[in-house]
């Protein structure tokens, strides 16, 4: 490789974090908005206010009023605990069923691996969206019951990833050598096999909170949403734009801002995905 | 310049020629004069009057079809197909005398025995219809639905000859005769049925006798009507309607703006825009006689008090609907909507928080302390959500209580209302046709709609006098002490408002309303400059 | 090959008997049933209609007389759509949908391919960068709001395209692209790093070191090896897309087969749902077949197994 290259390869480099710290930095602020909504604005998220009926922005409402008169950028603040909620929440479901299955799955073999495998292919032709609906009007309209159904639905990426990692991960020398030498299945595992795949099912992870971001905000369309105004959790980011989406034409502002928020959010974790990917899984960009 | 990037290039090129290309012809297409375009909001799920149950394809059928009666401005049912009607035997007999100059749309006479067919189709058991309920005061009309009796000559509805219809009651009801303005009722062609099946319905087989023909149906995007130029009250002035399926509230205003749609309804106006669109000329908004209330679980604590249901009604300032809900919302503290007969705007508790909150202390809860954890539910839907959350935040305000709001998709509410209701739900009533007597029998004891298991034996009582009686005076004042238990005493419903229907038409029409039944009448509608 | 196709066949089979029974008994313990009203119905009328449907017998019965329905080619009736069965509805709107769908295709491709190719080519330099900012655009927005924003701006700001119905080409341009965007930027990602992937390979530093011309290793020998990857992802996007979105159904008021998988739920329209559901596996299932033909005919180094 020339030094032109090198060169080439550093900037490349130097960018890339700072990408990512720019994310992490975003993704940590909006964080911490939501955790400290109830100190950075004066207004409350819920009740009537009857005389600030769809405003537009102003100073005393830096992104205007919705329907009932609430503050946007109040409920924006608080919209931000369920959003991330919901992305973190359901990735992490989604995370512990998928690589537990694909582990099992993987590290078997056999007959179980392929049982395991066909039942992966079943759940992955079922439409996503029907599947969300019907599991969330079976366990219930709150935040526990969509991140269960979204959970529900996408843990089969994670079995796919981590059943590859470990078929990968057992022709590697030393955990054939651990077998040989009798070290127990679980040992194996602990030991060999997750340090091997926590890289790929990390960026995973990295990918999948967005996307349940986007699904909350689609389960929001159909008004399937999450949105308790007076509870800890508020109104995620995708009832708000879908309010919004009902007023677009004369009041722009309920959407946009609520819109820009989940677009902010979904690119920071998607470049901070992008950004794990180089360092932790490099053959994969 | 590399090979890969001029290709790319040129690829992009091609790729934005086209758009403009496309972009260039002409984007609102024009209208022919005499078309006028609408919005049903979804497909009709059915065109067939025995079995259609819901608004929209009634908005359909009642451009196609007329029937016996229809009602006029005051609700009052006047003749269409029946000249006359004779009412016998102390209300228990009615004989209908129909016109001879109604035309099928294949030029067939509207007879007798069209109806006849028709009310034996709605009530038979294999017709499945769920309206078929609505004509069970007719003798054996009950019996015959639920298979007792085979016979249909037994049913107490007759053609006597082909211009001579004839119906025998079980009871007297004086509302009978509004039954005959619902769809339902409309006659039916036996041959056609017959040899179409369900496929009837279809353009090409259907055969009616309105304003309008069925001239296609692209299903899940648009209806084309024609106008029937042998209607017997004369051919519509409108040439044409094209009826679209168009969901979603702010697309269809988009259209509206774009000038590819001409009409507006509550299904096509998104509640915030109103405001706006309120100042546009042809705008309008028309009183529904549809009631929006929310009901207690009367015998669950705490709403098995009274007083407590009271102060949760003395709590709520109903002069906040029109304001947020923008659509021209009547507030209601009584439950006969406004329109009907024996409305009656003295009924009912006002807002007035010192009472509430002092009501709520003698019932042993001063200032919400020691209240119990309630839900109100409410169906997912826009208008009800902003409903319940304005509501909360009063009862917040004016009682310290604080009510949990839980909303639940549309089928999965109705199978909780019955099996684990919440404390406090909403729900919404409106007309099949319209007389008091729909209204107020929703609350009697047997009612399967009375989801609150109130139960009142004077409220009962007087709901079954006033149906008998032919007396408008009599019936006013047995439905005014109906009220009262309803809606001051007992107070199982709080009513909130009555619903309008707000539309939009285009200025160079003229005469497209929605009547106070939530009825598209395109019969009238004409160009604003021509007669 | 026989073998292998008959045995794929018969896999096929399986998956969609399973997802039939899934979604069926999905279904049945959903609460809310078809015939629950505002207005309730009286006993003796909703006994009527249950028999017309044979809701009233054991579920085992209509299990049994559901699949018999299925594999004698009858998706049974809509509880909803009365003059018409599930069959004439989705002979109604999978067309639709299906054009609405490889439009989106194509908008994907033709967009995916140059940008990936121009990032690969312009690797790590801020044209790279930039088109992979493009691209993210396109799996930034949740799809109501993107198509919210296409609405506002070329329909109504400046009047070039029609803001909903489906007719002429005008009226696709926006639900074509809005339903093309998230593909488009996952087609995009996917390409540049299948590219930047058989660019690292020793037959293309082979061909390199043989002086060949940087656009000619890149077309030649990179793209043609970056293909296997797309096509694999290629099958099941072209299922999901061909049987239509609810979103972009509705918001553009779109006369498609999409908008089912959620009003026939709400509606409890049973068959309805079933019907939809097993035309999506069946097309998904199909056309993952598809490519694992296709592989063995592109790639003779994948065996058929």
């Amino acid at each position: 490789m020339s030094r032109q290259n090198e060169a080439e390869e550093q900037r490349r480099q130097r960018g890339q974090r700072a990408l990512l710290l720019l994310s992490l930095a975003f993704i940590a602020a909006v964080t911490l908005c939501g955790f400290l909504a109830p100190l950075l604005s004066p207004y409350s998220p819920a009740g009537l206010q009857e005389g600030r009926i769809l405003e537009g922005p102003s100073w005393s409402h830096w992104l205007g009023t919705d329907g009932l008169g609430r503050d946007l950028f109040t409920r924006i603040l608080y919209g931000a605990r369920v959003s991330l909620t919901v992305g973190i929440g359901t990735a992490l479901i989604a995370l512990i069923i998928g690589s537990l299955y694909g582990l099992i799955s993987g590290y078997s073999g056999g007959p179980l691996d392929s049982l395991l495998m066909r039942i992966v292919d079943v759940v992955y032709s079922l439409p996503d969206l029907l599947i969300f609906i019907l599991l969330s009007l079976l366990l219930g309209r709150n935040i526990a019951g969509v991140l269960l159904a979204l959970g529900l639905v996408s843990w089969v990426r994670f079995a796919r990833i981590a059943r590859g990692q470990v078929l990968q991960a057992k022709e590697f020398v030393y955990v054939e050598g651990a077998r040989a030498i009798g070290a127990s299945h679980l040992r194996i595992i602990m030991r060999h096999i997750l340090p091997n795949i926590a890289g790929p099912i990390l960026v995973t992870l990295t990918f999948s909170i967005p996307a349940a971001i986007l699904a909350e905000s689609t389960l929001s369309f159909i008004g399937l949403g999450i949105n308790d105004p007076y509870s800890e959790w508020g109104t995620s980011w995708g009832t708000l734009a879908q309010d919004g989406w009902r007023a677009m034409r004369t009041y722009p502002h309920i959407i946009l801002f609520p819109g820009l928020a989940i677009f902010f959010t979904i690119l920071s974790f998607n470049y901070l995905g992008n950004g794990l990917r180089d360092i932790l899984d490099p053959k994969g960009k | 310049m590399p090979h890969a990037l001029r290709i790319a290039g040129r690829c992009a090129l091609a790729l934005s020629l086209v758009i403009l290309f496309i972009s260039c012809r002409p984007s609102s297409e024009v209208a022919s004069d005499k078309v006028v375009r609408v919005n049903l909001g979804t497909e009709p799920p059915s065109l067939d009057w025995s079995v259609a149950t819901d608004h929209v394809s009634f908005n359909v059928i009642a451009n196609l079809m007329v029937g016996l009666t229809e009602f006029d401005r005051d609700l009052k049912p006047g003749p269409v197909i029946a000249r006359s009607w004779d009412v016998l035997e102390g209300g228990k007999r009615i004989v209908f005398h129909l016109r001879d100059d109604v035309l099928w749309s294949d030029g067939k006479k509207v007879r007798a025995q069209d109806f006849e067919y028709s009310w034996k189709r709605l009530l038979h058991p294999k017709t499945a219809s769920e309206y078929a309920y609505i004509l069970f005061d007719i003798v054996n009309a009950e019996a015959f639905h639920r298979g007792k009796i085979d016979d249909h000559r037994l049913l107490g509805v007759t053609a006597k000859d082909d211009r001579t219809l004839e119906v025998r009651l079980r009871h007297p009801a004086s509302y009978f005769l509004s039954i005959t303005t619902f769809e339902v009722t409309y006659p039916q062609r036996q041959d056609i049925i017959e040899r179409y099946g369900a496929k009837w319905t279809e353009p090409e087989n259907i055969v009616t006798n309105g304003p309008f023909l069925l001239a296609s149906w692209k299903h899940e995007d648009e209806i084309q009507l024609r106008a029937n130029p042998r209607f017997f009250l004369g051919r519509p002035a409108i040439e044409r309607v094209d009826m679209y399926m168009i969901n979603e509230k702010t697309t269809a205003l988009a259209l509206y703006e774009q000038g590819r749609l001409d009409f507006l309804d509550n299904h096509s106006i998104p509640i915030f825009e109103k405001p706006r669109l309120v100042k546009h000329e042809g705008f309008r908004s028309v009183p529904q006689l549809r009631g929006y209330y929310y009901g207690f679980v009367t015998d669950r604590k705490p709403f098995d008090d009274a007083r407590v249901r009271k102060a949760f009604a003395l709590a709520i300032d109903r002069t906040v609907f029109p304001k947020i809900l923008h659509g021209g919302e009547e507030p209601a503290t009584s439950w006969i909507p406004p329109g009907m007969l024996a409305h009656n705007v003295e009924i009912g508790v006002r807002y007035n928080p010192a009472e509430a909150r002092r009501l709520l202390r003698e019932a042993g809860y001063p200032d919400g302390k020691g209240f119990p954890q309630v839900t109100l539910g409410y169906n997912t839907d826009e208008d009800h959500k902003i409903v319940a959350e304005a509501i909360q935040g009063m009862w917040k305000q004016n009682l310290g209580v604080l009510v949990r709001l839980e909303n639940q998709e549309w089928k999965v509410y109705l199978s909780k209302l019955q099996s684990d209701p919440p404390h406090i739900f909403r729900l919404g009533w409106g007309a099949d046709f319209p007389d008091p007597d729909n209204f107020m029998r929703l609350f009697t004891s047997l009612s399967g709609n009375n989801n609150t298991r109130w139960k009142n034996r004077r409220f009962d009582e007087l709901v079954d006098l006033a149906a008998r009686e032919w007396n408008t005076q009599k019936r006013v004042q047995l439905y005014n002490e109906a009220q009262k238990i309803l809606c001051e005493t007992d107070l199982p419903i709080i009513p909130l408002f009555t619903t309008a229907e707000s539309t939009l038409l285009r200025p160079r029409f003229a005469g497209l309303e929605y009547n106070s039944m939530s009825r598209l009448v395109l019969r009238d509608v004409r160009l604003k400059n021509s007669q | 090959m026989v073998r292998f196709l008959i045995k794929r066949l018969l896999h096929a089979l399986v998956v969609l008997w399973v997802v039939a029974s899934l979604t069926f008994f999905l279904l049945h313990i959903t609460p809310g049933g078809p015939f629950d009203r505002e207005r309730r119905l009286p006993p003796e009328v909703l006994a009527n209609v249950a028999a017309k449907y044979h809701l009233d017998e054991p579920w085992w019965n209509q299990y049994t007389r559901y699949l018999t329905g299925i594999v004698q080619g009858d998706l049974g009736p809509s509880y909803k759509y009365l003059d018409r069965n599930v069959r004439d509805i989705v002979a109604d709107t999978l067309p639709v949908s299906a054009s609405l769908g490889i439009f989106a295709l194509g908008f994907s491709l033709a967009l995916s391919f140059p940008v990936g190719l121009i990032a690969a080519y312009y690797r790590n330099s801020w044209t790279d960068r930039f088109c992979l900012f493009i691209a993210t655009l396109g799996i930034s927005v949740p799809t109501f709001i993107l198509g919210a924003l296409l609405i506002w701006l070329f329909s109504l700001q400046l009047g070039w395209f029609q803001a909903g119905r489906w007719g002429d080409i005008n009226s696709a341009v926006l639900p074509t692209a809005t339903l093309g965007a998230a593909p488009a930027a996952y087609l995009s990602y996917l390409l540049r790093s299948a590219i930047l992937d058989t660019l690292g390979e020793d037959f293309v530093r082979t061909a390199r070191a043989k002086g060949l011309k940087e656009t000619t290793v890149l077309f030649k020998h990179a793209l043609s090896n970056s293909l296997i990857p797309v096509l694999t992802v290629l099958g099941p996007l072209t299922a999901g897309l061909v049987t239509g979105s609810f979103v972009v159904e509705y918001v553009f008021a779109i006369p498609g087969m999409g908008r089912f998988f959620i009003t026939a739920v709400t509606d409890r329209d049973y068959p309805l749902i079933m019907g939809v559901t097993l035309v999506y596996t069946a097309l998904l299932v199909g056309a993952n077949l598809l490519v694992d033909l296709l592989y063995s005919f592109f790639d003779p180094r994948i065996k058929a197994q």
